[in-house]
């Protein structure tokens, strides 16, 4: 495996395609330092897990019974177990305020926190999050040794202007962690699937970044959750595609440069204009 | 038109199959169980979900129970004992007439919904006690065409520890039943409940499968009123009834309704995952 010097804009990422134990964080740890040392023998710089790794998805009333502040000793544990790795996981975040959110935690070397609190928090059809998280307020880019990174939660990446805020702020890598729940119809892939996919290399075409989802697999409540975790590359192509269904370690070298390239011939966000003027929607809500 | 609907019912099979047999492997090794217990009737549900199970866990883990009574027919005996030699599960008989006439013996006057009822509950209480006895699950059967219509019986043979065919329409249930190449016979027969000689589903429901496929698919998944159904050529009195049975026994897929007094109520205040 190369080993890019630090600043390097190469790094092979690693997306732990995991089942979550539902409510149960100390085994949801195990298998997360299980899969560190399978990433680190795969020679992987930075490791991503699915929403809500650390505590599985669908809790309902038992959210508050697996919260974490940032500053629990198992984020410790996890830093210390991943160096030289950086890794992010999900987790049900306590702030300070004691109000939850569902939660991303950056784990890159030093004791430094950096989280991401889901923006868009879904309540419709199956989803149920507002009954149980606050939604973030905060979009921010992460300064990982590699360059500055976006971080998404699932819905998020739904809501095409905070990933397109983050390209245009200097984001070349989004990083989007999903418990993306499965259906199935008539195609080759899962319908679930064909929708994450269509998102993922839209926002990786018109936001000319690359895009690492990590989607989670298991099955909670009758529901299944679909996998298929994608990198795509600046520009809209499939890099590297996991199986459906099965856990599954992702890894794929990739070079953050590429979206510069693909910048100058496609140049997109700096064409970007903020001064048109014109309809000015308040979104549906009456 | 309808050909259309029937398209967009259709599934990938394999892919189905490869999502449902996931689904039973992992119900069984969560709860630490060493398989299932299914009933086999001979019909198309229980030979597809005890298909499922022995492609998900071996046949071997797979316990298939025939439970006649005295009036069942004979061929759904024989097909019941077709699907398990077919799946190489090991199955057992139980005659449950002796239990069945034991108790209509003190309620002589008792009509045939009530003795098909009093059928389905005690093929249920058998289920249970052989799961407790081999450590297994009981696998539902019931598909979502039954199950959106109502038609089952509450706490019998909608009873069940995982279902694997809940959200599968009849037809979808057709489908995977010819892709696992289940027998033939058992696929091309007129699905019944056997509960008195000569009953068939569609003559209970006064329509057919395939058209309470297309209109319940119309009515719950692409959103539609039973008006717009009903201007898509499906004929307005089936679309009613269809949508009456719906509403009418919807109590039969929320079990233990519970008067809520505290601040606490299960399920209510304190809806805790199963899993």
């Amino acid at each position: 495996m190369s080993e890019p010097a630090a600043g390097s804009p190469r790094l092979t990422v690693g997306l732990a395609q995991i089942d979550c134990r539902l409510g149960d964080l100390e085994a949801n740890l195990e298998r997360h330092l299980a899969w560190i040392e399978r990433a680190k023998a795969a020679g992987v710089d930075l490791l991503v897990f699915p929403e809500l790794s650390l505590t599985g998805y669908r809790l309902l009333h038992l959210t508050t019974r697996v919260a974490l502040p940032p500053q629990a000793p198992l984020f410790d544990r996890l830093a210390e177990a991943a160096r030289p790795m950086t890794v992010v996981a999900g987790f049900v975040e306590e702030s300070d305020r004691g109000l939850l959110h569902n939660s991303a935690v950056v784990l890159s070397g030093g004791p430094k926190r950096h989280i991401h609190r889901k923006l868009y928090l879904p309540t419709y059809g199956l989803f149920q999050e507002e009954r149980f998280f606050r939604p973030g307020r905060r979009l921010d880019l992460v300064p990982l040794p590699w360059g500055r990174t976006g971080l998404l939660i699932c819905e998020d990446l739904w809501h095409p202007e905070l990933a397109r805020r983050l390209a245009v702020a200097g984001a070349r890598l989004l990083i989007v962690l999903s418990a993306g729940p499965g259906r199935i119809g008539s195609g080759d892939v899962p319908a679930s699937h064909e929708s994450w996919e269509m998102l993922c290399r839209t926002t990786a075409l018109i936001d000319t970044c690359w895009v690492v989802y990590c989607n989670r697999v298991g099955w909670e409540e009758g529901s299944f959750y679909t996998g298929g975790s994608l990198v795509v590359r600046p520009g809209g192509e499939i890099l590297e595609r996991a199986p459906f269904l099965d856990e599954h370690l992702l890894v794929a070298e990739i070079d953050l440069r590429d979206a510069d390239r693909v910048r100058w011939r496609l140049p997109l966000l700096a064409d970007e204009r903020t001064d048109i003027e014109g309809p000015n929607g308040e979104g549906l809500n009456p | 038109m309808s050909g259309n609907v029937r398209d967009r019912l259709h599934l990938n099979a394999p892919l189905a199959v490869a999502v449902l047999t996931s689904f039973i492997r992992d119900a069984v090794e969560t709860s630490g169980t060493s398989g299932v217990v299914v009933g086999l009737s001979g019909g198309i549900d229980s030979s597809l979900a005890a298909a499922l199970a022995a492609r998900a866990l071996g046949p071997d883990r797979v316990h298939g129970f025939l439970l006649p009574y005295r009036t069942s027919s004979p061929d759904s005996e024989a097909d019941a004992r077709l699907v398990a030699e077919h799946l190489s599960l090991p199955h057992r008989k139980i005659d449950i007439s002796p239990m069945i006439d034991a108790y209509f013996d003190i309620e002589a006057d008792a009509g045939p919904a009530r003795r098909g009822n009093k059928m389905a509950r005690e093929r249920m209480t058998i289920l249970f006690d052989q799961a407790k006895k081999l450590g297994a699950l009981v696998l539902g059967t019931s598909n979502k065409t039954e199950i959106l219509l109502g038609y089952s019986t509450v706490f019998g043979d909608n009873a069940s520890s995982l279902n694997p065919l809940g959200d599968l329409y009849k037809h979808q249930v057709w489908q995977l039943a010819r892709h696992l190449e289940l027998p033939a016979q058992v696929v091309a027969k007129r699905p019944s409940a056997d509960l008195w000689p000569g009953q068939t589903d569609e003559g209970d429901l006064g329509f057919e499968y395939a058209t309470a496929d297309e209109v319940l698919w119309l009515l719950f998944d692409e959103g539609l009123s039973p008006g717009e159904v009903a201007e898509r050529g499906y004929d307005a009195a089936v679309v009613e009834r269809i949508v009456t049975f719906e509403r009418q026994f919807r109590f039969k897929r929320r079990l233990m309704l519970i008067a809520r007094l505290s601040g606490s109520a299960v399920n209510l205040d304190q809806e805790i995952p199963r899993d």
